[in-house]
């Protein structure tokens, strides 16, 4: 099958946003608040766990209070680095220092029909159509469940996954599996996907991202669901989204505290239960509008953007950056662009393991399917930012200059010949027309869209590993979903 | 023997080699072909070979100048070998130059390879030319179009000069005039009497083929 290989962001230059000893004061807030708050954990799973290891536990209004040393201990067993494993092994991930894995967003529950152009709500069959674009698309490392298979009921993330194996061959990362049941569901598929245990374990081709409630509480069934996955050694990531001003303190600091907690708590729980679980650690923190308490993701001033990528790496963890996400309702918009041109280039610079968000509208929830071609362009655009360049006497061409002269030009050179070609990449905005002139990049966009959709056919499962998922899909339904 | 020689001036305009193509005009007249057959025959399938893979996409602005100028190479060798009433067949016959105190090259060097990849023949007068040096080149080559390019605002006001220089010499019906350049616009080129304006070289040929009257 031929496509684009994946391109990651690769980069050794490094972006801080706090020093050493905010980063000191940060984590000692986070000890703080664990130690003396606690963090709220309503599953009685959860709590034997911590009750087993010596935390403090008030049973009636589940409350955890873990002391210092057992947070450190915990905090050691976390793996720094590891492998995310693809159904296509060339699409394999090995987390390494100065490479950025990014994808699209998620989940998204509304999506604008490619043909017919109405909202409506998503479907499987466009969980599919996402998920053959991303395994396209050179920007897409791995992949997100954009929207949500809302035609499914409640077995829906099951048939997410289904769809996203039939349709993409890299990693798949869940963003909707919550609770005991369907993640053993999603385990036993992962299991016939991948073979055997161990294999699972060696190259686990999904993983899951949970969320916290902000302030200070866990999710009973992400909680829960992350545990199943944690005893076969499948990553979890935990993701806290603490607002300024309603849900957390409304200073940077405080909020990133608060958003911290939740995360190392979660992270903490995991290695108690299954030491070494590989765990990505994430915060995006958001502003309330101040009049109108409404949900701001791109204020004009968002300093320290990505900050929770260095806290996350001060713990030892490998970290998920949120990238991209407007709050733009339309496709192409100044805004669709502006709120989110800088996120790319950040949050590589800090160095972010993974990244997520590209391609959705409306404050992650609403799919156009064009928005995936407009947003790699923004993703690539930062990629070249980042390319080191080259200097050698090829390049540099002193003998090209002296042939010029002065007031001459370079476009008879042989050498101009040689580099003309690639000197300038094309992105959406440059693609010609027949009589030379620039297109419409919302036009092409929909042309690219429409061509990947009707040239680009990954490789499904082999015949008996689809009867098999089709077989736990089946139960499953049965079980769930009558 | 002659074929041979065709094909290999031919194969140095379409490959971009101007030395390779100099050389072969020398070898070809050493062996006594007919300079006008070798240019008909082997150079103007070459440059028309080159216009065409620009045409597709294939060809970037490098292989197109460089042909033109391996083309170029290749003529000032063949044509002061021409003999009696043997003449080049041009579309057209233009003089580009850009306007008095204006050292900007590039976009008329460009119009200028276009047009001669295109059939055109073209006398490049330079930069910063004053209307008096484009009236006399006008003249000189009998020409049929004049371009003159202006990059600033402060010179764009030459060309308007220019035309009103041909109309006193009695050459606005003769010549027709093409204005080009950053600042200009369709509707200062109408405003200032100019016969045609295109915003880069690939159109400006449309115009100089429509100006000539003859088919694109």
């Amino acid at each position: 099958m031929d496509r684009p290989p994946i391109e990651p962001m690769r980069t050794s230059r490094k972006l801080s946003f706090l020093d050493g000893q905010q980063l000191k004061d940060l984590q000692e807030a986070t000890f703080q608040i664990l130690e003396n708050t606690g963090v709220q954990f309503p599953s009685d799973k959860a709590l034997d766990i911590f009750t087993e290891h010596g935390a403090i536990v008030d049973r009636d209004s589940r409350i955890v209070k873990i002391p210092r040393d057992l947070v450190i201990r915990a905090m050691g067993k976390v793996p720094r680095y590891f492998t995310l494993g693809a159904r296509n092994p060339e699409f394999d991930l090995i987390l390494q220092d100065g490479v950025s894995y990014f994808t699209n967003d998620g989940c998204g529950h509304n999506v604008v029909d490619f043909k017919t152009g109405e909202k409506r709500a998503s479907t499987k069959k466009d969980v599919g159509m996402a998920a053959r674009i991303n395994d396209y698309l050179s920007s897409m490392a791995f992949s997100w469940t954009m929207v949500s298979a809302q035609d499914c009921g409640l077995t829906s993330p099951l048939h997410e996954i289904d769809v996203t194996w039939r349709n993409n061959t890299k990693h798949y990362q869940s963003v909707t599996m919550m609770g005991e049941k369907i993640c053993r569901y999603g385990v036993e598929m992962a299991t016939v996907l991948r073979g055997s245990e161990e294999e699972l374990r060696n190259r686990p081709p999904i993983s899951l991202i949970v969320c916290t409630i902000a302030p200070l509480v866990q999710d009973k069934e992400a909680i829960e669901g992350a545990l199943i996955l944690g005893e076969k050694g499948i990553p979890i990531v935990v993701m806290s989204m603490p607002t300024m001003g309603t849900t957390a303190p409304a200073t940077y600091a405080g909020a990133l505290a608060v958003g911290d907690a939740e995360v190392i708590s979660a992270t903490v729980l995991m290695q108690l239960a299954n030491p070494g679980t590989p765990v990505f650690h994430s915060i995006f923190h958001a502003w309330a509008d101040p009049r109108t308490a409404a949900y701001v993701g791109y204020p004009l001033d968002s300093r320290a953007r990505y900050a929770p990528v260095e806290i996350a790496h001060h713990w030892g963890m490998p970290s998920l950056g949120g990238a991209f996400g407007t709050e733009a309702s339309e496709p192409d918009s100044w805004r669709s662009a502006a709120e989110i041109a800088t996120d790319p280039l950040l949050v590589a610079l800090a160095g972010a393991e993974i990244v997520t968000g590209i391609g959705l509208r409306d404050t992650y929830t609403t799919l156009y399917p064009e928005s995936f071609i407009l947003d790699d362009d923004i993703y690539h655009s930062a990629r070249f930012s980042l390319l080191d360049m080259d200097v050698n006497p090829d390049t540099l061409a002193v003998d090209v200059i002296a042939t010029v002269k002065p007031g001459g030009h370079f476009l008879s050179q042989k050498h101009t010949r040689k580099n003309m070609r690639t000197s300038m990449v094309r992105g959406v905005i440059h693609q010609l027309d027949k009589s030379g002139k620039y297109r419409d990049p919302s036009e092409y966009a929909r042309e690219r869209v429409q061509w990947i959709l009707d040239n680009h056919h990954p490789e499904p499962p082999d015949e008996d590993v689809q009867k098999e998922i089709d077989r736990i899909l089946k139960t499953a339904d049965k079980e769930l979903n009558s | 023997m002659s074929e041979e020689f065709y094909k290999k001036l031919m194969a140095a305009v379409v490959d971009g080699e101007p030395e390779d193509a100099e050389a072969i005009a020398k070898e070809a007249l050493e062996a006594n072909l007919d300079p006008l057959e070798c240019i008909n025959k082997g150079l103007v399938p070459g440059i028309q070979k080159v216009g065409e893979l620009f045409s597709t996409g294939e060809y970037y602005l490098p292989e197109l100048i460089i042909g033109a100028d391996a083309m170029k190479a290749a003529l000032e060798i063949l044509e002061p070998a021409l003999v009696g009433g043997q003449k080049l067949d041009v579309v057209g016959m233009v003089i580009l130059g850009t306007v008095e105190g204006d050292l900007h090259e590039i976009g008329k060097t460009l119009v200028g390879t276009m047009l001669t990849a295109n059939g055109f023949k073209v006398v490049d007068i330079g930069a910063n030319q004053s209307v008096e040096a484009f009236v006399k080149a006008i003249k000189e080559h009998g020409a049929d179009i004049v371009g003159a390019s202006a990059l600033l605002t402060t010179t764009m006001l030459q060309q308007k000069k220019l035309v009103e220089a041909l109309e006193s010499a009695g050459l606005k019906n003769k010549v027709k005039i093409m204005v080009g350049g950053a600042p200009v616009t369709d509707r200062y080129a109408q405003e200032i009497g100019a016969d045609g304006y295109a915003e880069d070289a690939i159109s400006a040929v449309d115009i100089a083929f429509r100006l000539m009257d003859a088919p694109v």
